[in-house]
């Protein structure tokens, strides 16, 4: 990257009230750090409890979500890469977060995540609750990822947003999924 | 027979006092792996229910954060006391949690309604 390159990097992230940004191996190490960066970042700014509490619970979800599902790339291996960005709009906060996945999963992920969008604050509750009671945790890609889904959605102050796109020189294979709360 | 585990990083406080029947947690649980903290948690809670008859079981619980993979083991762990107290046990559930935190006391609610043997009790403390 040029400096010219990182200077309009540098513009973009400003302008969209990015307060920081993540790219990279993600582990739990890094989850962790940057998850008390965040919280020490939310007192200094005195973000009320809940929204801050939210906001904790909301990042480690999403981050571990890219954690355990990242599809490491063909041409780096051993290489989780994610993305995450946590900002300001008006007086919220964002997360969005990208991680990479196998194009087999692309309908199951729409699916859940679509179905949570039709849902109401109390159904995504009892749904939640449901989830809860299921242990099923043998099955290998979903892995409580409903659950994981669904505690976004419950704090969510809008509904989840999702999208996917092709990864460069793996378009058919891997897509880049990106997920986008707001508290 | 006893667990003690000190609070670290992504898990919480564990102090089950088996001998005097007195199961505490504390802290915030989000492990990557939920599995690894948690099963064998189960596993020596799963034992000493077993190995107990008549007790005064009392859980204290003081969870301020946990991940969506921890829930289902937390809810798992509170099924099994559930059950202990519906066949030879007295349990008490202790869930406390910080006054303005919605989210835990909800939980707590959840659990009483659920678990209808557990004599549950959600707490609020200022933090």
């Amino acid at each position: 990257m040029q400096i010219d390159q990182f200077n309009s990097f540098e513009q973009a992230a400003s302008k969209a009230s990015v307060l920081f940004y993540y790219r990279g191996d993600v582990s739990q190490a890094v989850i962790s750090t940057m998850g008390d960066t965040l919280r020490g970042r939310l007192t200094y700014m005195d973000a009320k409890g809940s929204t801050s509490r939210k906001l904790f619970s909301s990042f480690i979800e999403t981050m571990q979500n890219a954690l355990q599902y990242s599809q490491e790339l063909p041409d780096s291996p051993g290489q989780r890469i994610g993305s995450v960005s946590v900002g300001t709009i008006d007086d919220q906060f964002f997360i969005v977060c990208g991680n990479i996945i196998e194009n087999k999963y692309q309908a199951r992920i729409s699916e859940k995540l679509d179905s949570i969008a039709r849902m109401n604050s109390e159904e995504i509750r009892a749904a939640y609750r449901e989830q809860m009671k299921n242990d099923s945790s043998d099955d290998t890609i979903s892995k409580g990822a409903g659950l994981g889904f669904l505690t976004l959605a419950r704090d969510s102050s809008a509904p989840l947003q999702y999208a996917m796109f092709d990864v460069p020189e793996h378009e058919g294979d891997l897509s880049w999924f990106y997920l986008r709360v707001v508290i | 027979m006893n667990i003690y585990h000190a609070a670290a990083g992504e898990l919480p406080e564990v102090d089950f006092e088996f001998d005097k029947h007195v199961l505490s947690m504390k802290g915030e649980a989000f492990p990557e792996n939920a599995n690894i903290f948690w099963d064998p948690l189960l596993a020596t809670l799963e034992e000493y229910l077993k190995a107990t008859d008549d007790a005064d079981i009392v859980a204290n619980f003081r969870l301020s954060y946990f991940n969506s993979a921890s829930v289902k083991k937390l809810y798992a762990m509170f099924g099994m006391l559930n059950e202990s107290a519906c066949k030879n046990n007295r349990v008490t559930l202790n869930w406390y949690h910080e006054e303005d935190d919605d989210t835990m006391q909800s939980f707590g609610s959840d659990l009483s309604e659920d678990f209808p043997v557990l004599d549950c009790r959600v707490i609020a403390e200022a933090v």
